[in-house]
């Protein structure tokens, strides 16, 4: 679908929804075969967390209160990392990046959630600014999408202090969802989503781009202002374009090679691209990680 | 075209404003946002040549908006009948206008005027004609234009200075007004050339400018003012107040009031008798009169005048620059006799008696003392009679009344029928009492000089007065009678027979409690004392004149009346009745008549002595044409008429709406064509 047409819909569900319904094709296997409703342990219980499930027999037995922990009961814990910072307010077309982010998150979110798996959400700009904790409850997908449409005031771009947070708070292994245009030093990207990796969860990187930011079809000489940092600077794009998109190119080229040397997939996700084909890297991607796992247990079961 | 504001065009200069701006614009940048610039390198700006302005049509609306807007501030009228044209060389009537009042006298004053007059008498070309006039308190033609003309051409300007040279400054006050339509009136019958009234005078503050503010100057008429000034000198004047009391002047306090001019640097002034040594120290800031009691009249002063009644006296103030108003002079008013004849109004102690009240409606003051005489003497001023009167005394009274007083006859029973009869000459004359409960005065005559004060709403009701009783006559055709009042029956009440040169009131009640409740009613006493004022019996006497004042004449004399001046030694014979009008200098005038004499003292009016000039402002406020020669004041005159001018010539065209008008279409204009290219630069800079 057109993304023009798609952004023309206002409200945010329903674009993910359209996007979505026209894509069932895509149904990944999961790698994990989880089991609700299976006990795992108690733990006491301590005021303020929720009552239902108080184990009222050893409560009888012990005059204790315990909570009985369960195993979770989706395959996928997703967590979507969504970048509200300036940067992403810019958009030569009729919506921005950030608008297409959303979307793309919102997209996400629905499929996932149509699968049965828990869905998370992150959005940052210097900091976490939201935090939704991955979960497959009615209502939640709801709020999760309430916490995307809501205008944060974000400026600049830091990776580095949301990955820290987001390591700190997505303790269980499931996957991550970047979706930023990642316009931004890379000197401790690297290590930040290495830490990521080695808490065992998978990345998916989709860095949003606008298409003149990689055309830079300007033609005037004029003052360019940064969005984040409000810094002015004169350029003649007829002068400046070619030194411009090397200086761009050789950026995203250090994030692919970030990205394919911790071993997870990076998408470029330009926003006068149809929604449906972020969502086609991402299921491909997952297909291909999903053949990579059964060769690995097949290779081990032997 | 002309501006009511032209200092609003600098905001003309504005325009460098918008020209500057669009110069700048050539050098400033088109900013847009931008995700990262991260990846941006300066780039070196490219030379643009700085001359050429941009968006031609965006800068000329602009400035053609703020050229508008400077415009229409600065009210732009155009000129039309501003001025009259300049009058061309043409035939001049000039009125020399010169003061010859007291504050005239001042030293070096008259020479200045007649300086004046003079350079205004060379200057007259042949065309020319002049009437030479002076004025104080009233005008005096020295020279008409009749008599200009009728001179050979080469002898008019001397013979005008001669007559100018036989007078001198009077001591008279100054009514500027007066003098000035006076000389105005002059050009009425002359319709053609230009009019022009030269004033010269003092311009001194005490000047009466009665008469200016509304008056209707002849066409083209205009005056110019040579004002006449001495070197800055300290001045103060005084003047006695009128004293109500006729007791000999020791024992009363004299006011004396004392002005001291707003130009004065004096303060302290002294106040003395002529011929005492002694003074009394006075403090009188500038521009102020203050009011004073003057030192007491030394006893030996009175002893010595003889006689002591009629004894003139001069008050000096001392201690100012100018002495030519210092000396107020002095008559110690006479006590004034009245005897009233009194016949048949009973005892002075009983209160149901006539004359009860009458002695309680005459009481004697300072300034007069009544006598009630039981004999009909010479001195009689006033007959009251309530009786029959024996032939001799009928005789006399009838001799009193055609000498000219008036006797009052009260008809309080019917029997004064008998009076009344033989001093109207009648055959028979019945009287006839009234009949009713009570009357009251029906119709009063107002317009007679005996009921005329009452002649207000405040004081006009008699209607609470009841009459119990009264006479009712029917007065016959022969005699000439005039009513007065009249009772509610229509029957007279008081009515007046002219009796030779005097006069009978006739009152048909009385006011004895028995008849009516006249005594007891606040009207009584001025009704007594109206009809005693009316006969002359009791006319108050001035002493106090200023210099110009006529002298009433004096009406107890059908004499001859000599009148002495304090200037000369020749004295006047004049006829009582006529007014004495020769009070050109101020001292104690004297009045003989019949053996008996009668001083008036005549001062110059206090306003003569404040001699600050006023500004040439005050007439032109009153509406005087002043002209002007080439001096500053009249360049600041001329510009503010100018102004005035201009100020109406631009209300009634009111050109500025329509500029900012065109300013405000301008400015939509501007609105218009900034918002469009805007857009396209802003398309241009998105792409």
């Amino acid at each position: 679908m057109d993304p023009k047409a798609l952004m023309a819909i206002r409200n945010l569900e329903l674009r993910a929804r359209v996007v979505v319904e026209g894509f069932w094709s895509g149904l990944h296997r999961s790698p994990y075969h989880g089991f609700s409703v299976e006990f795992t342990e108690y733990r006491p219980y301590s005021p303020g967390e929720d009552t239902r499930y108080l184990d009222w027999r050893l409560y009888a037995r012990s005059d204790r209160f315990y909570l009985k922990k369960f195993e979770d009961e989706t395959n996928l814990r997703c967590h979507l990392l969504v970048d509200h910072s300036r940067s992403m307010s810019y958009g030569s077309l009729a919506y921005t990046k950030s608008d297409y982010a959303r979307t793309l998150a919102a997209t996400l979110a629905w499929f996932l959630h149509e699968q049965g798996d828990a869905v998370g959400l992150f959005s940052f700009d210097e900091r976490v600014r939201d935090y939704l904790p991955a979960r497959h409850r009615h209502g939640h997908l709801r709020q999760l999408m309430l916490a995307l449409e809501r205008k944060t005031e974000g400026r600049t771009t830091n990776l580095t202090e949301p990955l820290r947070r987001v390591a700190e708070l997505a303790r269980k292994r499931g996957l991550i969802v970047l979706i930023s245009d990642l316009l931004a030093p890379l000197d401790e990207l690297e290590r930040h989503l290495a830490r990521l990796t080695a808490a065992g969860h998978e990345l998916v990187v989709f860095q949003v781009l606008d298409p003149n930011e990689l055309a830079f079809n300007f033609e005037n000489a004029m003052l360019f202002q940064d969005v984040e940092t409000q810094r002015d600077v004169y350029v003649d794009p007829g002068a400046a374009r070619a030194s411009y998109q090397r200086r761009l190119r050789e950026h995203c080229e250090s994030l692919e090679v970030i990205c394919r040397k911790l071993g997870f997939p990076f998408h470029r996700a330009v926003t006068d691209r149809p929604l449906d084909q972020a969502l086609l890297d991402f299921l491909r991607s997952r297909a291909r990680r999903g053949k990579m796992v059964r060769r690995r247990l097949q290779r081990m079961s032997t | 075209m002309n501006f009511l504001s032209p200092w609003f065009l600098f905001g003309a200069a504005a325009v460098a404003g918008p020209i500057l701006f669009h110069l700048i614009r050539r050098s400033a940048r088109q900013r847009t946002s931008f995700s990262s610039i991260m990846f941006l390198r300066p780039t070196p700006p490219r030379a643009v040549r700085r001359s050429k302005l941009e968006h031609i049509l965006l800068l000329l609306l602009r400035c053609l908006c703020l050229l508008l807007l400077a415009f229409g501030f600065a009210r732009p009228f155009f000129a039309r009948d501003i001025l009259p044209p300049p009058a061309s060389k043409q035939e001049r009537r000039i009125v020399l206008l010169v003061d010859t009042s007291a504050s005239m006298r001042r030293p070096g004053l008259w020479e200045k005027a007649r300086t004046a007059v003079d350079e205004y008498l060379d200057r007259a070309s042949p065309s020319d004609q002049i009437a030479l006039v002076t004025f104080d308190t009233q005008t005096r033609n020295l020279v008409t234009f009749a008599d200009w003309s009728s001179w050979p051409e080469g002898q008019r300007a001397s013979m005008a200075r001669q007559r100018l040279a036989a007078i001198s400054p009077g001591w008279m006050g100054t009514h500027l007004g007066l003098a000035l339509t006076g000389a105005a009136e002059q050009f009425h019958e002359n319709s053609a050339g230009l009019r022009e009234i030269v004033l010269v005078t003092d311009l001194q503050e005490g000047a009466k400018l009665d008469g200016l503010q509304g008056y209707q100057w002849p066409t083209g008429t205009r005056v110019f003012v040579r004002a006449v000034t001495s070197k800055k000198q300290s001045n103060a004047g005084l003047e006695i107040l009128e004293q109500p009391t006729g007791v000999a002047g020791v024992d009363n306090d004299i006011h004396v009031r004392v002005s001291n001019s707003s130009d004065s640097q004096k303060e302290k002034f002294r106040l003395g008798w002529s011929g005492s040594n002694e003074r009394m120290e006075i403090y009188v800031t500038p521009g102020q009169t203050r009011t004073f009691t003057a030192p007491k009249l030394p006893a030996s002063m009175i002893s010595n005048a003889p006689p002591a009644k009629i004894a003139g006296f001069a008050l000096e103030l001392s201690g100012d620059d100018l002495d030519y108003d210092n000396v107020s002079y002095y008559v110690v008013p006479e006590i004034q006799h009245v005897s009233i004849f009194c016949a048949g109004l009973g005892s002075a102690d009983d209160s149901s008696q006539m004359f009860y009240y009458l002695q309680r409606a005459f009481p004697s003051t300072p300034r007069w003392q009544v006598q009630f005489s039981p004999e009909l003497t010479e001195q009689t001023s006033f007959a009251i009679v309530a009786t029959n009167l024996d032939p001799q005394q009928l005789s006399a009274l009838r001799h009193l009344m055609e000498s000219g007083k008036s006797a009052l006859l009260v008809l309080d029973n019917s029997y004064a029928a008998a009076t009344l009869v033989n001093l109207l000459g009648l055959s028979d004359a019945r009287l006839t009492e009234s009949d009713g409960e009570f009357a009251l005065l029906g119709s009063i005559d107002f317009q007679h000089p005996i009921f005329k004060p009452f002649d207000d709403p405040r004081f006009s009701d008699f209607s609470h007065i009841h009459f119990w009783k009264h006479r009712r006559w029917e007065i016959p055709p022969a005699v000439q009678a005039h009513v007065l009042a009249k009772f509610d029956d229509d029957s007279p009440a008081l009515f007046q027979v002219d009796m030779g040169k005097g006069h009978l009131l006739v009152l048909t009640s009385s006011w004895s409690p028995a008849d009516s409740q006249l005594a007891v009613s606040s009207k009584f006493p001025p009704l007594l004392q109206t009809m005693l004022d009316w006969s002359g019996a009791s006319a108050p006497v001035q002493y106090q004149f200023h210099t110009g004042d006529a002298i009433p004449a004096l009406a107890s004399a059908n004499q001859q009346v000599i009148w002495s001046k304090p200037s000369t030694d020749k004295p006047t014979s004049l006829p009582a009745a006529t007014p004495f009008t020769d009070t050109d200098v101020p001292g104690i005038y004297k009045a003989s008549w019949n053996g008996q004499e009668r001083l008036f003292a005549v001062n110059i009016p206090l306003e003569e002595s404040r001699t600050a000039p006023i500004s040439q402002d005050e007439l032109v406020r009153l509406g005087v044409p002043l002209g002007f020669e080439s001096n500053q004041a009249a360049a600041v005159v001329r510009a503010q008429q100018q102004h005035l001018k201009d100020t109406e010539l631009e209300n009634r065209q009111k050109l500025w709406r329509w500029l900012i008008v065109a300013a405000l279409g301008v400015t939509l204009g501007e609105i218009v064509l900034g918002g469009w290219l805007a857009r396209r630069v802003a398309a241009a800079g998105a792409t």
